[in-house]
């Protein structure tokens, strides 16, 4: 198992009253597996990856990470395991707009402290992989939005993540660039990555192995309401 | 409209305190040292010009060399005045003063007052300068001997009021004692006069040998006929000088005037506007200290410098925190708000931001102004500003300010695009944009690292002098003043004190090698018969047997005067440039000769000792060749006290005093003291620099500050994506403050070589100077970098803080 959340809640107070943007979540993903979680905006589904990528904290509940307690962590641990284990991809692609293609890339592996010969070795293997070897001295700005969310693909896959989390990774991209980015996720997750991804859309979510409902920080079984 | 603006200007600024704070502060503290600078520059350039006739009031200035002498003096002879008054129609009249005593005691009741501001002067005082005459009648006020004009306050010191005044009798010590008439009484002379004198005498009562052409011992003002040109005075001075000072070189020297000028000897005379004379004379023997048109230069130069770095500071600040306002922007602009409102917009907010800066600036200009007018020797008020001229500058000061200020952030802003700015992609600012915020990042620290450069020389050179050899012991020596003892009763004063138990010797000592003590500078020859060769000036100083011991001074060769030897009164001790001169390795039993000032006769002198070279004038220069010889000193008394008990010790003297000189004035000073005060300009100088120093650091400081806060947040979105990716605290604070220390390291580049080349120079005022050491740099370099790691990590680390998500949302 890679990771379970138990009861899991999460609120803001507005006025005195509590406001639930998670309410007693449960959730166990296996290795492997390949989730989408579905919701209207609002829903809580960006919350929820944000917690399970340890970017945000809860209030309540238990979170496990391979079998560590994270609801227990210091920041700094969360922080160790987060860059250990976990890359994201975000809708907005998120590049850093003043690095090449390559350097994009090469970030997570300068915060991990790998030597220069292995980093030029990774990036080269990932950029290879992409088809990207070409375009590794463009600026993200140079590139369409779909080039641009394979480099966001490519940038959180080079630190050999066991988990991927994606936010709309297709939201600001057309149905051809879309259906690209999907195809490379279930490849992906052939070759042994564990996917969740938050999206909207139908067609994206069909290509998990499962999907989730969330309406109002809760699992829904009827979606359509 | 504009009523609008002011008010959305005065919600914005009260939004955002902190920032508010730091914009309107660093502002006012430039604009405060600008006022304040601004006072004190107009104070400076305004001597003497309340003189009616100031534009056409000329001094006589003279510059003479005679063997390795050079004499620059705001003198000139007696007779040149009346000369030049007669001979040259240009001139419509003349006044000399004449003050060499420097000071006399003038009873009060039953007491002596030492009375320092004085002088004599013709009676046509009242024609050249506008001295407003109070009570009596300028007319024929000194014509008379024995009559003199004095000022309003000394009016009212000694008879209560001016009117009270006239007709009656001041008694002074001239010439043991001499009784004035009051015939007139005049306001006070301003501030800002390069002679501040109280008291004006006849000039019939000075006892000098009038009609000598060589010797220079008179202030002469000349007043110039109007339409008058000074520029036809070099050719008319040396037909002067060829008139009346060749014969006497064909009498004395047996030269003629090419000779004396073909072997390097030179007489000139020149005119200095009245209007100049405290800015820009560096002439020995001013009346008064006179200012010095460097200082202004610098001061100015700091203010502006100042100024300019809080103009910086707060366009750079009010471009900041435009990138907060883009949203503003973006939904005024889609309302239909057009780029001309907005701009107008802007730069209410920023003119009116200046306006209340302007205010506290004020403000903290009146806190300062005494602190100021300690450090600067003035007195200025604050209410000096309120002058038309000075409330026109005040009220375009800030609309110029912040429209410069206000300009480029609010054609920044209005120039957002709305739909990018209301997407959250940010605002515009291309390289460009940086690349200038760079060079003014740059700019202050380059003007901050100057002026901590300057600091630390000033300092270390002020440190330098006042522990470098100066020839002489400074430390332990007690001077009373002594004039107003009757001279037969000097020596028993004298003895009586020397025999105390807390002094270890005494001396009469009426020169000193201190400022403000007397000197006598006289032609000596190396041959019997004084030629323009062998003649060379040197200082001369009349002592006693006493003075070389008391004064702690080093004796290389020969021996002190001593009683034993009768034949001393013809013997004299030099120093070792003096030797130099002649030429003579050991002087001991070599001759010297001194004419006579009727020159006449020559007197042969014999060397009987040669002292260690000491400094009698500031370190700026070099020692002069100098001799002592035996003779009337007595106006001054230097006693070397023990230092334990020394209280006691003056009092003892000061009782001695008064029981042998009843009523008269006692005054003392300590030797070390006076020696501190020739630097007094430095030490102010230091005192400047430091607050300058402090100030453009501080303010540099709120400008970096303001500047990490842009670009934290400007990069807020990209410092998120970092630490998703991995990024540590000391990721982020490395990747903020980079950028930073870079820019200081080129301001400091940029820095040290200014700092050391305005330094190097100033430096060169001094004879004796100690060098700007590598370690000044360091020090300059690591103040710099460290203040602004402080700055930049306290803003970074918050920024770093900050959970990423909240900087990642899309919507």
């Amino acid at each position: 198992m890679l990771l379970e959340l138990k009861k899991l809640s999460k609120w803001t107070s507005q006025g005195g009253e509590r406001v639930y943007l998670l309410r007693d979540i449960d959730l166990r993903v296996e290795e492997g597996e390949f989730i989408s979680i579905m919701g209207p905006s609002g829903s809580g589904k960006s919350t929820l990856l944000n917690v399970i990528g340890m970017l945000d904290d809860f209030d309540q509940g238990e979170y496990h990470f391979l079998g560590e307690a994270v609801h227990r962590m210091k920041e700094k641990q969360r922080a160790r395991l987060q860059k250990e284990h976990i890359g994201f991809v975000f809708q907005a692609y998120h590049l850093l707009d003043e690095l090449t293609v390559y350097e994009n890339i090469e970030t997570p592996l300068l915060y991990k402290n790998i030597k220069s010969a292995e980093r030029k070795a990774l990036v080269g293997d990932m950029l290879d992989r992409f088809r990207m070897v070409g375009k590794k001295d463009l600026f993200p700005a140079q590139l369409s939005g779909g080039q641009q969310q394979l480099v966001g693909v490519a940038r959180a896959l080079i630190a050999k993540p066991r988990l991927l989390l994606a936010d709309e990774p297709t939201g600001n991209l057309n149905s051809r660039q879309s259906r690209e980015i999907m195809e490379l996720f279930k490849e992906l997750n052939q070759e042994g990555v564990t996917i969740i991804q938050a999206t909207h859309s139908e067609f994206n979510a069909s290509y998990a192995r499962r999907t989730l409902h969330l309406l109002d920080g809760r699992w829904t079984d009827t979606p359509e309401l | 409209m504009f009523k609008n603006y002011l008010k959305i200007a005065w919600r914005n600024l009260r939004k955002n305190r902190v920032f508010s704070f730091i914009n309107i502060f660093g502002l006012s503290l430039g604009l405060a040292s600008f006022l304040l600078i601004a006072l004190y520059v107009a104070d400076e350039l305004s001597y003497d010009r309340f003189h009616e006739h100031a534009d056409r009031i000329y001094r006589v200035n003279s510059d003479m060399r005679m063997g390795e002498t050079d004499l620059h003096l705001a003198q000139s002879s007696d007779p040149m005045g009346e000369a030049l008054l007669n001979e040259f129609p240009q001139v419509e009249n003349f006044v000399r003063l004449y003050n060499n005593d420097g000071a006399k005691l003038i009873r009060h009741g039953q007491q002596f007052l030492n009375e320092t501001r004085v002088a004599h002067a013709d009676s046509t005082l009242f024609d050249v300068f506008t001295l407003p005459v109070v009570a009596g009648s300028s007319k024929e006020a000194l014509t008379k001997p024995n009559t003199v004009v004095i000022s309003r306050s000394s009016a009212e010191r000694y008879f209560g009021t001016p009117q009270a005044a006239i007709g009656q009798t001041l008694e002074t010590d001239d010439a043991g004692q001499t009784f004035y008439e009051v015939t007139a009484v005049f306001e006070d002379l301003p501030e800002q006069s390069h002679f501040n004198i109280d008291f004006f005498f006849s000039m019939a009562n000075v006892d000098y040998p009038f009609g000598n052409y060589g010797s220079h011992n008179f202030y002469t003002y000349l007043l110039l006929r109007e339409g008058a040109d000074p520029a036809e005075f070099p050719t008319k001075f040396e037909s002067y000088i060829r008139k009346y000072l060749e014969p006497m070189l064909r009498e004395y020297l047996d030269t003629d005037l090419e000779s004396f000028r073909a072997s390097g000897n030179r007489i000139e005379y020149t005119l200095m506007p009245l209007t100049d004379i405290h800015l820009h004379s560096d002439r020995s023997a001013e009346i008064s200290p006179s200012g010095d048109i460097q200082n202004i230069y610098i001061f100015a130069l700091a203010a502006l410098f100042v100024l300019v770095i809080a103009c910086v500071n707060f366009m750079n600040l009010s471009t900041a925190r435009s990138a907060k306002r883009a949203k503003e922007v973006g939904i005024r602009k889609t309302l239909g708000t057009g780029k001309r409102e907005l701009v107008r917009q802007f730069l209410t907010e920023s003119v009116m931001l200046a306006f209340i800066a302007l205010l506290l600036a004020v403000g903290l200009c009146w806190l300062a102004l005494s602190w100021f007018n300690g450090i600067s020797g003035k007195v200025l008020e604050i209410t000096d500003l309120l002058q038309p001229a000075y409330l026109i500058f005040l009220l375009l000061l800030p609309l110029l300010v912040g429209t410069l200020a206000g300009l480029y952030p609010a054609f920044f802003l209005a120039a957002f695009k709305p739909v990018i700015v209301l997407k959250g992609l940010g605002g515009g600012g291309g390289k460009s944009e940086s690349r200038l915020r760079s060079a003014l990042v740059v700019f202050q620290f380059a003007a901050s690292i100057i002026l901590i450069v300057g600091t630390l020389v000033i300092y270390n050179q002020l440190e330098y002098i006042r522990n470098a050899r100066v020839g002489f012991d400074r430390e332990q020596v007690v001077v009373v003043n002594t004039e107003g003892m009757s001279q037969n009763t000097r020596s028993a004063f004298k003895n009586d004190i020397a025999s105390l138990a807390g002094v270890r010797s005494a001396t009469f000592a009426g020169y000193l090698p201190v400022a403000n003590s007397s000197r006598g500078d006289t032609s000596f020859s190396m041959d019997p018969v004084m030629t323009e060769n062998s003649i060379f000036n040197m200082q001369i100083w009349r002592t006693d047997y006493d003075y070389i011991p008391t004064m702690g001074m080093e004796l290389l060769e020969g021996r002190n005067f001593s009683p034993e030897f009768g034949s001393d009164s013809l013997a004299v001790i030099i120093n070792e440039r003096a030797a130099e001169l002649m030429g003579e390795a050991n002087p001991i039993g070599k001759k010297i000769y001194h004419m006579d000032p009727d020159f006449e006769t020559s007197v042969a002198y014999t060397v009987i000792g040669m002292v260690r070279d000491f400094n009698f004038e500031s370190l700026r220069q070099n020692v002069g060749p100098l001799a002592m010889w035996l003779g009337r000193n007595d106006w001054r008394t230097a006693f070397r006290v023990v230092p334990a008990d020394l209280e006691n010790t003056l009092a003892q003297i000061e009782a001695r005093f008064t029981e042998m000189a009843p009523g008269m004035p006692f005054s003392y000073d300590f030797l070390d003291e006076s020696f501190d005060q020739m630097y007094r300009q430095e030490q102010r100088m230091g005192k400047v620099a430091l607050s300058f120093a402090v100030l453009a650091i501080l303010i540099a400081c709120l400008g970096l500050f303001g500047l990490v806060t842009y670009v934290a947040e400007r990069r807020t979105k990209e410092i998120g994506i970092r630490k998703v990716l991995g990024a540590s605290l000391p990721n982020i604070l490395t990747l903020l403050s980079r950028d930073f220390l870079k820019l200081v390291a080129i301001a400091f580049l940029i820095g040290c070589p200014i700092a050391w080349w305005g330094m190097d120079r100033w430096l060169q005022d001094f004879a004796y100077r100690t060098p700007i050491g590598v370690w000044i740099f360091v020090v300059a370099g690591v103040a710099a970098i460290g203040i602004a790691l402080v700055t930049v990590g306290f803003k970074a680390v918050k920024a770093g803080m900050v959970n990423p998500i909240n900087s990642l949302r899309t919507e």
